[in-house]
């Protein structure tokens, strides 16, 4: 999908794992996917560097959606889509 | 995954405990055999007290990695390993002999994380059913 695609997107859940180090976007990541419903779509913010390869990663093991990244000034806005 | 945890240093604790993370976020089955050098870590006096662990590679520069670890913010290796058992199907055995060789006799002379004591057989038994093994 575009930037201008994932900015319009409606999110469900956004999880801001800003703050924490691996494996600490990928653990909020599995933790709040529980919370939203198939469907929905959740964005993953991250500051780390190894987040934006390993939320497609995770999304292509667990069977979701990977929709695309965001590069903002400082961090990462990953989206997916739980199925 | 089959883990056979030899170390007891807080390097490689804390390596196996970011692994373990990642294991549980994939909903992965963990088995953990914490062997020789490791049951001296899971020992109840022992357990997060980095004052007690060592480094298992530049020992000079434990200091400075401890220090590393606060500012990012980085978990414990005790807390790693706690809440991938709160995520996911986490065991942790302690094997007899090397709980015996640290003074341990009981589970009860381990930290709470521990969930039995066990034997060779049982780690080799595990290894041969996991679709992967590691040794840290």
């Amino acid at each position: 999908m575009t930037t201008e695609e994932l900015q319009k997107l409606n999110v469900t859940k956004s999880v801001d794992a800003r703050g924490t180090a691996c494996p600490g976007p990928l653990l909020e990541a599995k933790k709040a996917i529980g919370t939203i419903m198939p469907g929905e779509i959740m964005e993953v913010l991250s500051a780390d560097e190894g987040t934006k390869v390993d939320i497609p990663k995770w999304c292509t093991k667990q069977g979701h959606e990977y929709l695309g990244t965001i590069e903002e000034s400082g961090y990462y806005r990953i989206f997916l889509k739980k199925s | 995954m089959c883990l056979g945890l030899f170390t007891g240093s807080v390097d490689k604790l804390t390596a196996a405990g970011v692994i373990i993370s990642g294991a549980a976020a994939m909903d992965m089955k963990v088995d953990i055999y914490v062997l020789l050098q490791g049951a001296r870590a899971f020992k109840k006096e022992v357990g997060d007290d980095a004052g007690k662990l060592q480094m298992a590679e530049n020992p000079a520069l434990k200091e400075e990695f401890m220090q590393s670890l606060k500012n990012l913010k980085v978990k414990s290796w005790v807390e790693f390993f706690r809440e991938a058992k709160e995520i996911t199907d986490v065991k942790i055995h302690i094997c007899g002999l090397a709980g015996k060789i640290w003074g341990g006799e009981k589970l009860e002379d381990f930290i709470d994380l521990a969930d039995d004591i066990c034997g060779i057989g049982a780690y080799l038994s595990s290894a041969e059913e996991a679709d992967i093994n590691l040794f840290i």
